[in-house]
C-alpha cells in the first residue's frame, strides 16, 4: 500500500481532529482512498496523454498532471518581470490565475466533489457527518494546495526575484485568497444549476468548460513565447468604479497600495475587498453546505423529461444518404457527436484549435506586411491547416463511452458493413467538419475576397477526398464500438502521417493556382473522383476489410 | 434474548417533493428473523431501508434499533449494521482488497485481520486472489455483488438489510447465499430482505411484509398468508394484495401489437 506523506503529515495533527469530535481513523481512511483514486483518475489536462499499459508500473496521474499546470503556470512570469505598474499586470496575472485554477477545479474536481457514490459507501457506515465533511474539506484543501502550487510557484519565486519579500508575500496570501473565492464561485455555479436544472444539464455544464480549458490551453500555449513581448509593454491604467466587479482588479490594489504608497479612494476600498470579500464567501459557503448537499442529491434523480427532440431539419439524413441502414447510422451518428460527453471532450477542442490553427499562420504573415498584401497573397492556403483535426477525429468515430452499446451491429442483420462507415462519416462531416468550414470560409472570403471562392470549393472537395483517406487507413472498424481507453499508439502515429498528406494537398492545389484554367480544370477531376469515391468507395473499402 | 426487539419503526412517513412514498409504516422485528420485505416498484421499500440507515433524513416518525433512536445523531449503531444496496455503488477505481480494507477501517477495525478476513470470503465466493487486485471496474455483475455482500459481513454485523443482493449472481453461488442466510440467522442475525425474485423470497423468509405506496398491506410467515384466505404461491399473493389482476390481458395486448409490424 502506497503511504501518502501528506497523511504521515496530517498524522501529527491528529489531537487538533479528535479535539473537535473527528473520528481519526476514518477521516485518514477516507482520505487516503480518495487520494488514491484521484491518482487513477486521468486529469482533462492531461487526456490527451499516452494510456497506462498492463503490467506496467502505476503512475501516478494526478501528480504527473501538476508537472503541466508548472508548465502552464509559466505565462504568469512576464507580469512578474514587468516593472512597477502594479494596477495592470497583478491584474492580469491574478485573471489568469483563477481562470486556470477555476476551470480545472470544475473540469477534474467536481467529479470527486459530487461523488454520489459517496452517501451509499460512507453514510451506510459508522462515521458521522462531521467526519465525512472533514475528509471533503481537506480533500478540498489538499487539492487546491498541490494545483495553486504547481501553478504559482515558479512565477512567484520570479516576482521574490524581481520585487523583494513583501512583493512576495501579499501575492502569496492573495493567492490563497483567490482560492477561497474560487471554492465558493464553484459551489455557487454547481448550486445555482442543480437549483434550476438537473443534474444531466450541469453535467453538460462541466463537460463545456472541460472543452473550454482544453482549447484556453491549447491556444494560450501559442502566446507564451510572444507574452513575453508584453514586459516592454507599458500600459497606463486608471481605476473606474465599475472594476468593483472584476475580483482580479481588487487583487491588484493592495501591491499599489503598500508598495506604492499610493492611497487613494479606489485602492483602500479594492484592498479591503480583496481581503473581505474572500472571508465572507468563505464563512456564507459553510452556512450553505447542508443544503448544497441536499441539491446533490439531484445528481442521483433522473433528470426531467426532455423536451421533444426537433426532427432532423431538412430531412438531411434522407438527402445524404442511400440506404435505410446508411440513413440510420448518420442519424445515430449526429446524436452522439452531440450528445455523449465523453466524445464531445475528445474531439470538440481539436475542433476549436484547428477554427485557430490558420489565423496563427496568417498572423505571422500579418507581421511581415500589411492587411493589403495579405489579401492579394496566396496565404488563403493556409484554409489547409484546419484539415489537420480530420485523421483524430476519424480514428475518434471508432472510440465511445458507451461502446458495449455496438454489440447491437453484430445482432443485426446488416450485409453491407461499407454502409455503416458510410453513415458514420457523412455524420462526420455533416455534423463536425461542414459547420467548422463554413465558419472559416466565411472569414476568409471577408479577408481575401470573392475570388477565393473556387479555391474554397476545391479545398473542401479535397477535405472530402482526405476524410475517405483517413477512413481507408484507419477505418476496419466498428463507430462507436471500443473503449476510449484502447485508443492505440499506433493510432498517433498514423495521424502523424496522415497530416503530412495535406501538404501534398496545398502543393497541388499551389500548382493549380498558377493558371486559372488548371484551377478549374482541377475543379472538376476532384468532384469526379468524389462522387467515385463517395458512391463505391466505402462499399468496396468494407469488403476489403472482410477479406 | 429470542424475541427481543432489534428493530422498531413507528408511524415512518417521508415524501419527495411533496408527494408521499411512505405513508405509515409500522413494524417491530425480533433478532433472528428473516424478513423478506417486498412490494412493487416504487412501493418504498429502498427508501425504508434508506431512512434506517440514515442515508435519507426529512423524515416524520420513530425508528429504533438497539435500543437506540436513531435521530439521536449517534452513528454507533451503525457499527452492528451490514449494507447491500440496490444500486451496486463502489468506487471502481480500487481493487476489490482496497475497498473491503477501506470499509474495515471506517468500521473501525484492524487492519490485518480485516484483509485476512475479507481474502477468505471472497475465495470461498469464487473470487481468487488475481481477481481480488484487479480494480472493480473490471468485474462483471456477479463478481461486485459478492464483493458487496462481503463487505457488508466484514465486521460481523447482527441486522443485515440487503437489497437485491443476488442479483447477477450464479445459480450455485445463489444457493451458497441462502445457505449463508439461513445460517446467520440462526445465530440470531435479523435479516432485512428485499427483492423481486418471489421464490427465493418464499423460501428464505421467516416472515413476509408487502408494502404497497408506502403502507404495510400485509406482514406475517408465508403459511399465515395462505391460511387468511390468499391462495397459491407468494407471486399469486403479491398480485392479489397489490391488486394486479391483469398480467394476462396485457400480456396479450403485448403481442398483438408485437405483432403488427
Amino acid at each position: 500500500m502506497k503511504a501518502f506523506k501528506i497523511l504521515k503529515l496530517m498524522d501529527h495533527g491528529r489531537g487538533f481532529f479528535e479535539k473537535r469530535h473527528v473520528n481519526y481513523p476514518a477521516l485518514r481512511a477516507i482520505l487516503q482512498t480518495k487520494l488514491l483514486m484521484d491518482q487513477r483518475r486521468v486529469p482533462t489536462i492531461m487526456s490527451g496523454s499516452g494510456r497506462k499499459k498492463h503490467g506496467q508500473r502505476e503512475r501516478n496521474h494526478f501528480l504527473s498532471s501538476l508537472w503541466f499546470y508548472a508548465l502552464i503556470g509559466l505565462v504568469l512570469v512576464p507580469f512578474m518581470i514587468m516593472g512597477g505598474n502594479y494596477t495592470f499586470q497583478m491584474s492580469l496575472a491574478y485573471a489568469i490565475i483563477m481562470f486556470i485554477i477555476m476551470t480545472s477545479m470544475v473540469s477534474d474536481f467536481s467529479s470527486v466533489l459530487m461523488d454520489i457514490r459517496d452517501r451509499n459507501i460512507l453514510a451506510s457506515k459508522p462515521v458521522d457527518t462531521r467526519t465525512i465533511n472533514m475528509a471533503k474539506t481537506l480533500h478540498i484543501l489538499i487539492y487546491m494546495t498541490l494545483l495553486t502550487g504547481a501553478t504559482t510557484g515558479i512565477p512567484l519565486v520570479v516576482g521574490l526575484l524581481r520585487h523583494g519579500v513583501i512583493f512576495f508575500l501579499i501575492a502569496l496570501i492573495e493567492v490563497l485568497l483567490s482560492d477561497i473565492l474560487i471554492i465558493f464561485l464553484t459551489a455557487l455555479l454547481y448550486f445555482c444549476i442543480l437549483r434550476y436544472f438537473d443534474g444531466e444539464k450541469l453535467k453538460d455544464v462541466i463537460n463545456y468548460v472541460q472543452i473550454g480549458l482544453i482549447i484556453a490551453i491549447m491556444i494560450g500555449y501559442q502566446f507564451v513565447v510572444r507574452s513575453f513581448d508584453l514586459v516592454s509593454l507599458n500600459v497606463t491604467f486608471h481605476l473606474k468604479w465599475w472594476d468593483v466587479f472584476i475580483p482580479p482588479i481588487w487583487f491588484s490594489a493592495p501591491f499599489e497600495l503598500v508598495l506604492h504608497d499610493r492611497v487613494n479612494g479606489y485602492l483602500i476600498l479594492f484592498s479591503f475587498m480583496t481581503l473581505l470579500v474572500p472571508l465572507l464567501a468563505l464563512a456564507f459557503y459553510m452556512k450553505l453546505m447542508p443544503t448544497f448537499e441536499r441539491n446533490l442529491q439531484k445528481l442521483v434523480n433522473r433528470g426531467g423529461k426532455q423536451k421533444s427532440q426537433r426532427r432532423f431539419s431538412l430531412e438531411s439524413h434522407k438527402v445524404l444518404c442511400r440506404s435505410k441502414i446508411e440513413q440510420a447510422v448518420f442519424q445515430f451518428s449526429c446524436l452522439m457527436m452531440k450528445k455523449e460527453r465523453e466524445f464531445k471532450l475528445k474531439v470538440y477542442p481539436s475542433l476549436g484549435f484547428s477554427i485557430v490553427l490558420p489565423f496563427i499562420f496568417i498572423f505571422n504573415a500579418l507581421h511581415d506586411g500589411s492587411l493589403a498584401d495579405l489579401s492579394t497573397s496566396k496565404w488563403y492556403l493556409s484554409f489547409y491547416f484546419s484539415l489537420v483535426i480530420i485523421p483524430s477525429v476519424v480514428v475518434m468515430l471508432k472510440y465511445s463511452g458507451n461502446y458495449k452499446g455496438a454489440w447491437i451491429y453484430k445482432a443485426l442483420p446488416i450485409e453491407e458493413h461499407g454502409d455503416i462507415y458510410k453513415g458514420a462519416i457523412k455524420a462526420f462531416v455533416y455534423k463536425l467538419f461542414v459547420p467548422l468550414f463554413l465558419i472559416l470560409a466565411v472569414v476568409f472570403i471577408v479577408l481575401f475576397g470573392f475570388r477565393i471562392v473556387p479555391d474554397l470549393i476545391i479545398t473542401f472537395l479535397n477535405a472530402l477526398l482526405y476524410v475517405y483517406i483517413c477512413f481507408l487507413m484507419t477505418g476496419k472498424v466498428i463507430p462507436f464500438s471500443r473503449p476510449f481507453e484502447n485508443i492505440q499508439q499506433s493510432d498517433g502515429i498514423k495521424i502523424f502521417f496522415l497530416i503530412f498528406i495535406i501538404l501534398g494537398f496545398v502543393g497541388l492545389h499551389w500548382l493549380c493556382t498558377i493558371f486559372s484554367f488548371v484551377l478549374y480544370g482541377y475543379l472538376l477531376v476532384l468532384l469526379a473522383v468524389n462522387v467515385i469515391v463517395w458512391r463505391k468507395g466505402f462499399l468496396l473499402a468494407a469488403r476489403s476489410f472482410k477479406g | 434474548m429470542k424475541n427481543a426487539p432489534v428493530l422498531v419503526v413507528e408511524d415512518l412517513y417521508k415524501s419527495y417533493d411533496g408527494m408521499y412514498v411512505l405513508n405509515g409504516v409500522n413494524l417491530k422485528v425480533s433478532s433472528g428473523e428473516i424478513i423478506g420485505y417486498i412490494g412493487p416498484n416504487g412501493a418504498g421499500k429502498s427508501t425504508t431501508v434508506k431512512v434506517m440507515l440514515g442515508l435519507t433524513e426529512d423524515y416524520t416518525g420513530r425508528i429504533t434499533i438497539f435500543n437506540q433512536d436513531i435521530a439521536s445523531g449517534d452513528v454507533a449503531y451503525k457499527r452492528r449494521i451490514g449494507y447491500v444496496p440496490e444500486t451496486a455503488e463502489l468506487y471502481d477505481s480500487l481493487t476489490a482488497f482496497e475497498y473491503l480494507r477501506f470499509v474495515g477501517q471506517l468500521y473501525g477495525l484492524q487492519e490485518d485481520p480485516v484483509t485476512s478476513k475479507a481474502k477468505k470470503l471472497l475465495e470461498l465466493f469464487g473470487l481468487d486472489e488475481d481477481v481480488l487486485h484487479s480494480r472493480i471496474s473490471s468485474y462483471s455483475k456477479g463478481m461486485r455483488q459478492k464483493v458487496l455482500i462481503v463487505s457488508s459481513l466484514l465486521h460481523n454485523p447482527d441486522l443485515l438489510f440487503f437489497d437485491e443482493p443476488i442479483s447477477g449472481l450464479d445459480a450455485n453461488s445463489v444457493m451458497i447465499f441462502k445457505e449463508i442466510l439461513s445460517a446467520l440467522a440462526s445465530q440470531g442475525k435479523t435479516i432485512f430482505y428485499s427483492s423481486h425474485i418471489m421464490d427465493v423470497v418464499e423460501k428464505i423468509s421467516h416472515r413476509i411484509i408487502l408494502l404497497n405506496e408506502g403502507r404495510i398491506v400485509a406482514d406475517g410467515s408465508f403459511e399465515a398468508l395462505q391460511a387468511k384466505g390468499q391462495q397459491g404461491s407468494l407471486e399469486e399473493i403479491f398480485n392479489q394484495l397489490t391488486g394486479f389482476d391483469r398480467h394476462r390481458d396485457i400480456a396479450q395486448d403485448f403481442v398483438a401489437v408485437v405483432q403488427e409490424v
